[in-house]
């Protein structure tokens, strides 16, 4: 526990009304999900209750986080940072640690649509952002997490893959510079940002730390704290003067689409056929969106509710769907939306494929192509049963994606059959193409029942036994690889890189201060 | 539900804080994202309707006890729902049920409400009114020029608020109602609390004693139909008393009723009412005011681990709130020209007055009231219309704060000027 003398220096901070050592307040952050599963690979009950911080503080500046940061170091006490924060790395997983909740800076601080990038404080969320960015005709990749989510704690701390990413690629790929509180207090501006004084390219001609910091995965919030950072832009078709309009009422809505916006599902007769045009259309980079699932995921894209996805599953979903992926045409003329349909279709011919839309057998809704673009289709998995997360997550190529999946489905089927994931025939998956090639993200998204011990446990050996699989057939390094024993346990797979993070730990963090729980601890 | 029963939902929660956010795709601005008062103003995790979720279950596994600062967080929600509309977009999950139970559970454990709630309900249980005026006062408003028809199993159910508060807002209604030759009684002194004020902060056995009298009362009266403007009282009436006690009669607020008297032609709106308007959706008539549907069936596993209701069971999103009527009504006078804020019908932004609110934290109703009324302006408008007099109170009070405030008027007071009973 922090001593009155620790929590009142803190106080002093941030003022009396931004702190908190309430059990009620602090145990709205020792609640995760996915607690249950790191609880349980603990040997622990699987509970969505983690490690209860000493204290909550709600900084509204860069000079108090630093100003806490510096006092945490010097009283041997272990912070952990989060924004909107969903997931145990949110967390804090020591005693003695403290939660830095920036959810008070929450400014978009610039958007420079002639040089494209938007500058950022950590609790603007992506909704909000995006609905800043597209008056200018600009979109940022918002991470799958969702459109509450904050873009800045993916682009620093995290992997961040999206609906858009055929268009915007990842959130890792797109930090042009960053304010980052190293672990000790001392702030360092990265970027060009501190050459120029403006934010624009992540690697100079100032400093660049990115892959110190961040690398490719994100140190979780186990490496200080970022409070703004410089994320890339990209450019959105709309037509002059178009205006986000939503109407209708929940859960069906209407949304103005867009002209020359078109969404086509395309499937394949199998695995090879449809890798083979995915490889096409992505390198074609013609397509807002490019990604892929199984029929269950198709289902749940495009209906508004559980008995509406459930309902369009056994109206045939099952039998129509083999291998396809979802293409969103976007374009800002005519001549370019038909240049790109004509190629969608070739190559679709090409490959003996066939469109799902036009044959009637799955609708988007407007809304639908609104929800990709704010990338809240993801998070439609979570109707089945209130709870999913996924396993693998490699960003590497399409032909490693479709290997994810289909080393993936004999696991899946096991515990599909042992009752404690949902029944998705194993088929459950998503890929999605990114930065117009070769490149891929593939992960297995998995329902589980979070309020059953015995589904939870159950998913938690699942999630374990994908992580082995990772490592022994060679599919790449999951996007959720956190904390000390998982990093020893793919490192001596991987050239040992746990040494080099335990350096970067121990030279930017030599008293442990940034809790290291989900990230790596330099001591061990 | 108790907390016992709701454990399956609370343990469901992924902390993912959509519930402080409109739903991704309604937003439009940065300004006008949010959607939960509580957690704008008190920012930590615990103010928002899923940090209340956990803070519920935490106390349900005894890992809490009450707090003065929890009661004080329970305690600093409208139950205005917008947290559960949203959560409802990708979850089964009921915070705002929750929140309420949780309340109900402070109460039981003899620990909640909270003082101001206190003495309103102790006004409710000695005067019948939570601001203890004189139970003879209560239709003082009432001039003799109103027609009332004695044999009528129709009656107005003027509320609290407007009896003692908002006196214009039943005046302009019954003079409406007479100008539409709808014939209707009061019941005058023996008007009591619909028990809302009570049923809002947790004492459901109290609140459940008013329904039953109250019940009795109409059934005494032989009242069919209840016509009342008070948002409260509507959804009291309309959709908390079935839940609880058998009812026999209909509820209809001002604002359906103007829009079917309309249509009949039985209230022509002649006069010009030269206003650029903007509407708040009152939680209470809007996504709160979806009845409960009752449902009886099973869960049926389909897929491993999916369940799925058989036969369907209704899903309270919030959807079938009283959100056109208003709006069919103020664009059919003549003169009104109606533009919309960004968080309108289920997803509108609460007042900031609800659940006790109003009474034992007034300044943050104020400040919330502020945030709409914020809202209000950035459309040009330059009056404020809703029908609920409690959100207007909460309005006004915030409106005679600013400088060059925006009007404010209830929708029965535009109709009744449209239809010339103003003059």
């Amino acid at each position: 526990m922090l001593d009155d003398t620790v929590y009142d220096a803190l106080k002093q901070i941030v003022g009396s009304d931004n702190i908190s050592k309430e059990p009620a307040i602090l145990d709205g952050y020792a609640w995760q999900w996915c607690n249950e599963v790191e609880n349980t690979l603990k040997g622990k009950d699987p509970s969505r209750f983690g490690q209860r911080p000493d204290a909550v503080l709600l900084p509204c500046s860069t000079e108090e986080v630093q100003a806490i940061v510096e006092l945490c170091n010097s009283h041997d006490v272990k912070y952990k940072a989060l924004s909107t924060g969903q997931g145990a790395w949110a967390g804090v997983t020591t005693e003695r640690a403290i939660q830095i909740d920036l959810r008070r800076m929450n400014r978009i601080l610039k958007i420079d649509p002639d040089n494209m990038y938007a500058v950022i404080e950590p609790y603007v969320t992506n909704a909000q952002l995006q609905s800043e960015l597209i008056k200018y005709g600009l979109i940022h990749n918002a991470q799958g997490g969702g459109p509450q989510t904050s873009p800045l704690a993916s682009h620093t701390s995290f992997v961040g893959p999206s609906f858009t990413s055929a268009h915007t690629g990842y959130s890792g790929r797109n930090l042009l510079g960053a304010e980052w509180i190293v672990p000790t207090g001392e702030v360092l501006q990265v970027g060009s940002f501190d050459h120029t004084g403006e934010w624009f390219t992540g690697d100079g001609p100032g400093f660049s730390l990115r892959g110190v910091f961040r690398g490719a995965y994100g140190a979780y919030g186990g490496l200080g704290v970022f409070t703004k950072c410089a994320i890339r832009l990209f450019t959105l078709p709309l037509p002059k003067g178009w205006e986000w309009k939503m109407t209708g009422t929940i859960p069906d809505h209407e949304w103005n689409l867009p002209e020359y916006w078109k969404m086509y599902v395309l499937n394949f007769p199998d695995w090879e056929k449809f890798e083979d045009a995915f490889y096409e259309v992505n390198d074609h980079n013609v397509s807002m969106m490019a990604m892929a699932s199984s029929a269950e995921g198709l289902a749940s894209m495009f209906t508004n509710t559980k008995n509406g996805a459930l309902d369009a599953i056994f109206a045939g979903l099952l039998m129509h769907t083999k291998r396809y992926f979802v293409v969103m045409l976007t374009a800002h003329t005519e001549r370019e939306f038909n240049y790109r349909t004509k190629l969608i279709q070739a190559i679709m011919v090409k490959h003996d494929g066939e469109e799902l839309i036009e044959k009637g057998i799955v609708t988007p809704m407007p809304m639908h192509y609104a929800e990709g673009l704010r990338n809240s289709l993801g998070n439609h998995a979570f109707r089945f049963t209130s709870c999913f997360q996924s396993t693998h997550g490699g960003l590497d190529t399409i032909a490693m994606s479709v290997k994810i999946c289909q080393i993936n489905l004999p696991i899946k089927q096991k515990y599909i059959e042992k009752r404690v994931i949902g029944d998705d025939r194993g088929e459950g998956m998503w890929i999605t193409g990114y930065e117009g090639g070769h490149l891929a993200h593939a992960e297995i998204p998995t329902v589980y029942d979070p309020a059953s011990p015995e589904s939870c446990r159950g998913y938690a050996y699942y999630q374990d036994e994908c992580n082995k699989a990772d490592i022994e057939q060679a599919l790449g390094i999951p996007f959720f690889i956190v904390g000390d024993d998982v990093h020893d346990y793919y490192g001596p797979n991987v050239m040992n890189y746990q040494n080099w993070l335990r350096k970067i730990k121990a030279a930017f963090d030599p008293n442990e201060a940034s809790d290291p729980g989900h990230y790596v601890s330099a001591k061990k | 539900m108790t907390l016992d029963e709701m454990e399956r939902m609370m343990d469901s929660c992924v902390r993912c804080s959509k519930c402080k956010f409109l739903p991704g795709i309604m937003v439009r601005s940065k300004e006008f994202s949010s959607i939960c008062p509580s957690i704008d103003r008190f920012d930590f995790h615990a103010y928002s309707g899923g940090g209340r979720v956990i803070m519920a279950n935490a106390l349900h596994k005894g890992r809490l006890e009450f707090t003065e600062e929890m009661l004080d967080i329970l305690y600093k929600c409208t139950n205005c729902g917008a947290c559960e509309v949203v959560c409802k977009f990708f979850y089964e999950l009921e915070p705002n049920e929750i929140i309420h139970e949780l309340k109900v559970a402070a109460v039981e454990a003899g620990v909640g409400p909270m003082p101001n709630h206190k003495k309103f309900i102790e006004q409710v249980e000695s005067v019948h009114n939570p601001y203890g005026e004189p139970t003879d006062k209560r239709s003082s408003w009432l001039t003799d020029d109103i027609e009332l028809d004695e044999n009528s199993d129709t009656i107005f159910f003027a509320g609290c608020t407007a009896s003692y508060r908002r006196e214009e807002i039943a005046s302009a209604s019954v003079r409406v109602l007479n100008a539409a030759k709808e014939g209707f009684k009061m019941l005058g002194p023996d008007e009591y609390c619909c028990g809302s004020p009570v049923y809002r902060v947790g004492d459901k056995k109290r609140a459940l004693e008013i329904m039953k009298d109250n019940v009795e009362k109409f059934k005494a009266q032989g009242v069919k139909r209840i016509i009342t403007s008070c948002s409260g009282c509507y959804n009291m009436l309309k959709v908390e008393y079935p839940r609880f006690v058998e009812t026999d009669f209909e509820v209809v607020h001002t604002s359906q009723l103007m829009e079917s008297l309309i249509s009949e032609g039985r209230l022509k709106l002649t006069n010009e009412v030269p206003l650029k308007v903007t509407y708040h959706d009152p939680c209470h008539l809007g996504r709160m005011a979806e009845p409960y549907e009752p449902w009886e069936g099973e869960l049926v596993e389909v897929l491993t681990l999916v369940f799925m209701a058989d036969p369907p069971k209704p899903i309270r999103r919030g959807a079938n709130g009283v959100y056109d009527a208003p709006r069919n009504v103020l664009k059919q006078i003549p003169g009104i020209e109606l533009v919309e804020m960004e968080r309108i019908r289920e997803y509108a932004y609460c007042c900031g007055a609800g659940a006790g609110v109003k009474a034992q934290y007034p300044d943050f109703a104020l400040w919330t009231s502020g945030k709409r009324i914020d809202e209000a302006e950035s459309t040009g408008a330059s009056a404020l219309v809703s029908t609920c007099p409690f959100c207007s109170t909460n309005f006004t009070d915030q409106l005679k704060e600013r400088e060059e405030p925006m009007e404010f008027y209830d929708l029965t007071e535009l109709v009744l000027k449209s239809i010339g009973g103003s003059e």
